[in-house]
């Protein structure tokens, strides 16, 4: 067995990769979670007191709020995998 | 303290000469000499690791916790006992107070806590390195400490081994000083030197100021007093006498350190010594009293009244103690006296301000520094572009309507952008690369790849100046002239520029990671949305003849400066103005909206 090997094998044994991961894993988790929170609070506005331009703006937020927690959750089950 | 390396080279190579030169006449001294050269190599492993593994986390202990001064001494203590290099502590205390993150007043109070802290050094080796045989963990530590990095590579698990080898190497170094001492007793006996009464205390402070001064290291010294009282070669009393030496020898290296250092660090290390020399005093004068009160405090504690090593553990940070209860009350007069004695130099807008060698030291520091001076070179850069856009800095930072804004002009002349660049940005920005190729050499990957966004980032700020410069010479022309087609879309760019640099201004005092991401993706969606050729304002303009020609090419570069400018100062963001310790730091390459994805975006848009 080559050294290389050696310490690819003592590193998975030990589960040392996994070290990075689960800090990732966690920064996603409370990211997530605030922009759920956001989420709410955008749906619970009023759209008819909106102006249109306001009403634009609104819309234009929802839909990177949805991108956004559509890659977090995504990059979530990555990790899991 | 404040010791550089580059002074502790030459030390060990003499100590390790001398050592050789002894081997045959006197191997006992040579074993000494050796041991101390240990000693010395094991202590800047132990720093470098520090280094490595903590200089991030020190930072921030520095600089949440040192807005009083009981807190500033308490931080100081803590952190120099933790990581067991006062030098250490203050490198990053100066390059703090170069960066303006802490007071002049909490980085005097960290540096008596740090005195005080230094004093463990004595404890750990009075209980640990003499009770028990400590050399024969030496082995298993140096080599966990060699076989670690084959396995992790981060530079925090690099840190670790360090300090275990460094460990391994100081209990090598106490072990062979032991040793040495043993063998020398069979031979010489220096305790015949004993002095008595003041005569005795003041030779024998002279000979640990010479010690210090010499080996350059108040913590080496204490660890061949503690060694050589353990084995009988010297007297308690001279012991006591020999650390207080010890102790103002430590500040003439720092003021000779400082020599070379800016404004801070002779401030630094003049408060340091002002308070070593008072605490030397006061020990030197009341050193049979202090000697009870060791007695005294001692017996309460559960020392021995003969272990005398504990005993001078104790006596060192009692006067410690005691030094930093008699100056503490005059911090505030201290500070305004070495205000007066080094005066700072008047700051220009077009001079760095945060780029000091001292910052050097760490490569956390260093960066800290880039940051910090990027930043300074962004707000001249705002300055620079809200002009080239015709509008007036305090109302982008507001929250008037933008309409308004753009409707309040800041001149109606034109101002020369090459003026301005010249004064306020080039000189800052030379600084900055200069300061980063020295940086640079012998950093870890992490800091050296964090460091060339940081010159990308620059680069880019210097980028959207020119880009400003070659908007300006239409914009003036046209927001003043008859066509109000054209001025509705010169006017429409500089709303959208003017967005961009209040949305980067929430951004940069925004701590919020879900508000920082949304105004990143907004900026980038707007970018794409705003660009004229691709939403077909342009056509449409042209078709139905509401500008000519000419109007049309202007139009269609300044709409591509435009769109150039929002990339660099978006791109220059995502950089700058994520923290660098932040979750979004490690998340943003893969939860921010890409530029695919911002322009899918406004397709949808289009279409719907």
């Amino acid at each position: 067995m080559s050294i290389k090997k050696f310490i690819e094998s003592v590193k998975a044994s030990l589960n040392l990769n996994k070290f990075e991961q689960k800090g990732k894993k966690k920064a996603i988790k409370r990211l997530l979670q605030k922009l759920e929170s956001r989420k709410e609070i955008l749906a619970k506005i009023h759209k008819k007191k909106l102006k249109k331009k306001d009403l634009k703006e609104l819309r234009e937020e929802q839909e990177i709020v949805d991108l956004q927690i559509k890659k977090g959750k995504k990059l979530l089950d990555e990790l899991d995998g | 303290m404040l010791i550089s390396s580059i002074y502790k080279i030459p030390i060990v190579i003499l100590l390790l000469s001398g050592s050789l030169f002894f081997l045959g006449l006197y191997p006992d001294i040579s074993t000494i000499i050796g041991g101390v050269a240990l000693f010395l190599i094991g202590m800047e492993y132990m720093e470098g690791g520090f280094k490595a593994f903590s200089g991030s986390f020190l930072e921030k202990i520095l600089e949440k916790f040192t807005n009083t001064t009981p807190k500033a001494i308490s931080t100081g203590f803590f952190t120099t006992a933790l990581v067991q290099s006062s030098s250490l502590v203050s490198i990053i205390i100066i390059s703090f107070l170069s960066a303006e993150l802490i007071s002049l007043t909490s980085a005097v109070g960290v540096i008596f806590g740090s005195n005080i802290g230094t004093t463990t050094t004595a404890w750990l080796v009075s209980l640990f390195g003499l009770k028990i045989k400590i050399s024969i963990y030496a082995m298993p530590m140096i080599i966990v400490g060699i076989f670690i990095p084959m396995f992790l590579k981060e530079s925090s698990w690099k840190g670790i081994a360090s300090i275990l080898i460094g460990l391994g190497i100081i209990f090598l170094g106490i072990g062979y000083m032991k040793e040495g001492f043993e063998i020398l007793k069979e031979g010489i006996d220096l305790a015949q030197y004993a002095m008595s009464g003041y005569a005795g205390i003041f030779t024998y402070v002279l000979v640990g100021i010479i010690a210090t001064i010499v080996i350059q290291s108040s913590s080496a010294t204490m660890a061949i007093i503690i060694t050589a009282l353990a084995t009988g070669q010297i007297e308690y009393t001279n012991a006591l006498a020999l650390a207080i030496g010890a102790n103002l020898g430590t500040t003439v290296t720092a003021v000779l350190a400082a020599l070379k250092s800016n404004e801070n660090g002779k401030r630094l290390a003049v408060a340091h010594f002002i308070f070593n020399m008072t605490t030397g005093i006061i020990a030197i004068v009341f050193i049979y009293q202090l000697a009870e009160l060791v007695d005294y405090i001692a017996m309460i504690i559960g020392i021995g009244i003969k272990n005398y090593t504990l005993k001078l553990a104790l006596f060192h940070t009692i006067f410690n103690v005691i030094g930093v209860i008699v100056v503490s009350p005059f911090i505030g007069t201290l500070v305004a006296f070495l205000n007066k004695l080094f005066v700072s130099k008047k700051q220009s807008k077009g001079k760095s301000k945060y780029l000091d060698d001292s910052a050097l030291g760490l490569p956390s520091t260093a960066l800290s520094a880039v940051i910090m001076e990027t930043k300074h070179l962004y707000e001249n850069a705002f300055g620079i572009i809200a002009r080239g856009l015709n509008l007036k800095k305090k109302n982008i930072l507001s929250s008037m309507d933008l309409d308004d804004v753009v409707a309040d002009l800041y001149t109606s002349d034109t101002i020369d952008i090459d003026d301005f660049y010249n004064y306020w940005i080039k000189g800052i920005y030379g600084e900055i690369i200069d300061f980063s190729t020295k940086a640079q050499i012998n950093m870890a990957p992490e800091y050296a790849e964090e460091l060339y966004k940081l010159k990308l980032a620059n680069r880019d700020i210097v980028e959207a100046i020119k880009g400003t410069k070659h908007l300006q010479k239409n914009l003036l022309k046209y927001t003043s002239g008859r066509n109000r087609y054209i001025k509705e879309q010169y006017d429409d760019i500089r709303k959208s520029l003017a967005k961009l640099l209040r949305n980067i201004h929430t951004i940069s005092t925004s701590n919020e990671e879900d508000v920082i991401i949304l105004l990143l993706s907004k900026s980038k969606i707007h970018a794409e949305r705003d660009d004229i050729i691709a939403n077909g304002t342009l056509d449409r303009l042209i078709r139905k003849g509401l500008i000519n020609n000419q109007m049309a090419t202007s139009l269609m570069n300044d709409s591509d400066y435009a769109y150039r400018i929002s990339q660099n100062l978006i791109a220059m963001a995502e950089v700058l103005f994520i923290d660098i310790d932040s979750d979004l730091k490690k998340l943003h390459v893969d939860m921010g909206i890409s530029d695919e994805e911002a322009k899918s975006i406004v397709q949808k848009k289009d279409h719907s």
